[in-house]
C-alpha cells in the first residue's frame, strides 16, 4: 500500500473500510447489467434455460448480412483512419511541435459537433451530389473514420511524441536510409502499440455506431440491433450480450498492452 | 470523450529545434504542407457540414434570411425538448460527479496493480454506450427485467412506485454506465497528486476529516471536478442511440428531435429547423468546451 502512504488518504477517511464498500457497489452496478442479460436472454419469456434466442439469431440470415456489412465498414474506416493519421501524425511531430500541438487540439473537433448535427450537415452541404454518394453504405466509412479521430488520432500521436521521432530519423538518416526505410524499419515498428490502440478505437467506433447509419437507413449492425428489439426482446438483449462482449476484448487488448489514448485516458 | 486536453510530454520539449526535415519528400515545403491532407479531410467532412448547419439555421426554405427557425427552436415543443435535454444532461453529471469522485477516490488508494487493472477497466466501460447498453438494462430494470423482478418479489415493485427505465430518470441510471468510469478516469491523476504532507500539515492543525475535505482537499481538486463535470455533461448531452434504443423516440430530446426531422418529419416552412437545432446543439458545446479549457488551465497550474 505504498501509494496510500505516499498520498496520505487513509488518514483523511479514504482508508480500508471505505474502498471496499465503494468497490463493491461500484462492482455490482458493472456487473449486474451483464450478469442480467445472460439470464433474460437464456430464460426470456419461457420460465426455463433455453438457447433459443440464440439459435433463431444464428438463423436470421439479416443478423449476418448485418454483421458483414459492419465489419466491411469498420476494416474500411481503420484503413482509411491508417491512411491519415500515420503520415500526418508524423509528419507534423518531425516537423515542428507546435503544428503537432494544433493538429492534436484539430483532431479533437468531431466532439464538438454531435453525430446528428454532422448527418444534417452533411445533407444540407452535399445536396445535390449526394443522392449517388448516399445509396451506398461505403459513405459511412468517411464519416466513421472523421467521427473517431478524437480518439484515434490522439492515441497514434501520443504513441510518436513518447518516441522522440527527431533523434531516431537523424540516426537512421545519418546511417544512411531515405525517409520509405527509415519509416517501414525504424518507426513503425516502434510505434506498433499505438497504431493497434488507434485502429482498434476507430474499429470499434463503426462496428457500435447507430446514430448516422440509422439517419441514412444503412442496415448496420447496431440498426439491426434496434429493429429486432422491436419484435424479439430476447433476441435483442441477446445480441448485445454478445456485442457489449466482443466490445469489451479489444478494447481490454489496448488499455493493458499500451494505456492507449481511449476516451479519457490520460 | 477525449478529457485530457492539456499538453502531452510534447511541450514540454517544446523548445527542442524539429530535426531532419532534409530527410523527408517535400523538404522545402512549409511545415504545413504535410498535414494538408489531414485538414482536408476535416474541412469536407465536419467544417463545411458545420457551416451548412449554421448557415442553414438562419435561412429560410427559398435561401433567404429569417430568424424565424431560431424563434421556433427555442419555444414550445422544442423549447421542452433543450429543457428535457438539460435536465437529463444536468442530473447524469450531478450524480456521475459524485459516484465517480467517490470511486476514483476508493480506486487511488489500492494498490499498484489492482489499480491499473481498475483503471484498464474503467477505460474499458467509458467506451461502451450506445445500443447494447440501452437492452442490457432492459433486461435489468426494464418492466420485466430481472433486477425489476426481484425487487417485486421482495414487495417493492418500482413500477408501482413511479420508476420507469423508459424516463429522464431511467436514461440518467443507464447514462452512468459510461459516465462513471469516465469521472474516474478524469479524477485519478489529480487525486494521485495529493501529497502526504498536505494531509499531515491539515492533521497535525487538529484538522478533521470532514475540515481537511472541506478546507484541503475539495478546493484542490474542484478546477479538475468542474472540468470532469463540464466534459460529462458535454458527453450526456450529445449522447443519441442509448436514449433512442431504450425509449423509440418518446423522450424528445434535442438529439433525437433533429434526428426525426432529418427522417422526414419535417413540416411544410420548416425545413431548416433542424439546422436551427443543430446550431443550439453546437453552441451549448462550444460553451461548455470554452468553460473546459478555463478550468483545466487553472487546475494545471495547481496540481503541478
Amino acid at each position: 500500500m505504498a501509494t496510500v502512504a505516499a498520498t496520505g488518504l487513509d488518514e483523511v477517511g479514504v482508508g480500508r473500510p471505505f474502498r471496499a464498500a465503494v468497490l463493491v457497489l461500484v462492482a455490482g452496478f458493472f456487473l449486474i447489467p451483464v450478469l442480467a442479460s445472460a439470464r433474460y436472454s437464456l430464460l426470456g419469456t419461457h420460465g426455463h434455460i433455453t438457447l433459443s434466442a440464440y439459435r433463431s439469431l444464428f438463423a436470421d440470415p439479416n443478423f449476418w448480412a448485418s454483421l458483414w456489412l459492419s465489419f466491411k465498414i469498420a476494416v474500411g474506416s481503420m484503413l482509411l483512419t491508417a491512411s491519415l493519421v500515420v503520415p500526418t501524425s508524423i509528419w507534423v511531430n518531425s516537423r515542428s511541435p507546435r503544428l503537432a500541438r494544433a493538429m492534436d487540439a484539430i483532431s479533437l473537433l468531431p466532439l464538438g459537433v454531435p453525430s446528428v448535427v454532422v448527418v444534417l450537415g452533411f445533407l444540407g452541404a452535399y445536396h445535390g451530389l449526394l443522392s449517388i454518394l448516399l445509396s451506398s453504405p461505403l459513405i459511412l466509412v468517411p464519416i466513421y473514420a472523421m467521427l473517431a479521430l478524437p480518439y484515434s488520432y490522439r492515441t497514434f500521436d501520443t504513441a510518436v511524441r513518447a518516441l522522440q521521432v527527431g533523434p531516431l530519423t537523424d540516426a537512421a538518416h545519418s546511417l544512411g536510409a531515405g525517409w520509405i526505410a527509415t519509416t517501414l524499419h525504424v518507426l513503425l515498428p516502434n510505434l506498433r502499440v499505438g497504431l493497434l490502440g488507434s485502429l482498434i478505437l476507430s474499429g470499434a467506433y463503426a462496428l457500435g455506431e447507430f446514430v448516422v447509419a440509422s439517419l441514412l437507413s444503412f442496415n448496420t449492425f447496431p440498426v439491426y440491433i434496434v429493429q429486432i428489439g422491436l419484435t424479439a426482446a430476447a433476441e435483442a438483449v441477446a445480441v448485445s450480450l454478445v456485442a457489449l462482449l466482443i466490445a469489451f476484448l479489444p478494447l481490454s487488448v489496448i488499455t493493458l498492452a499500451g494505456r492507449g489514448g481511449s476516451k479519457g485516458v490520460v | 470523450m477525449i478529457i485530457d486536453l492539456q499538453p502531452s510530454p510534447a511541450a514540454a520539449r517544446e523548445e527542442e529545434p524539429p530535426t531532419s526535415p532534409g530527410l523527408w519528400p517535400g523538404a522545402r515545403a512549409a511545415s504545413w504542407a504535410g498535414a494538408v491532407p489531414f485538414l482536408l479531410f476535416i474541412g469536407l467532412l465536419l467544417v463545411i457540414p458545420a457551416i451548412s448547419v449554421v448557415v442553414g439555421a438562419f435561412e429560410t426554405d427559398s435561401g433567404g434570411f429569417t430568424l424565424a427557425n431560431l424563434r421556433i427552436a427555442t419555444e414550445g415543443p422544442y423549447l421542452s425538448s433543450f429543457i428535457a435535454s438539460f435536465e437529463l444532461s444536468i442530473a447524469s453529471t450531478v450524480l456521475a460527479v459524485i459516484l465517480g469522485m467517490l470511486a476514483a477516490l476508493a480506486i487511488a488508494g489500492t494498490g499498484g496493480r489492482s489499480r491499473a487493472l481498475l483503471q484498464s477497466a474503467s477505460s474499458v466501460l467509458a467506451n461502451t454506450g450506445g445500443v447494447p447498453l440501452a437492452f442490457a438494462f432492459i433486461a435489468t430494470l426494464g418492466n420485466f427485467g430481472v433486477v425489476t423482478e426481484v425487487l417485486s418479489s421482495l414487495g417493492f415493485d418500482p413500477y408501482r412506485h413511479g420508476f420507469s427505465l423508459y424516463s429522464v430518470l431511467g436514461l440518467t441510471i443507464v447514462y452512468q454506465y459510461f459516465l462513471v468510469p469516465l469521472m474516474v478516469l478524469i479524477m485519478i491523476g489529480p487525486i494521485r497528486t495529493f501529497k502526504r504532507s498536505w494531509v499531515e500539515a491539515a492533521t497535525s492543525l487538529g484538522a478533521s476529516r470532514l475540515r481537511f475535505w472541506a478546507s484541503v482537499g475539495l478546493p484542490i481538486l474542484a478546477p479538475a471536478i468542474l472540468s470532469g463535470a463540464v466534459v460529462i455533461f458535454t458527453d450526456a448531452f450529445a449522447a443519441y442511440a442509448t436514449a433512442e434504443a431504450l425509449t423509440s423516440g418518446t423522450i424528445p430530446l434535442v438529439p433525437i428531435q433533429i434526428g426525426s426531422l432529418v427522417s422526414g418529419n419535417v413540416a411544410a416552412g420548416q425545413g431548416n429547423l433542424g439546422n436551427a437545432l443543430g446550431l443550439g446543439m453546437i453552441i451549448v458545446i462550444a460553451a461548455a468546451a470554452t468553460i473546459y479549457l478555463a478550468s483545466s488551465r487553472r487546475s494545471a497550474r495547481w496540481l503541478r
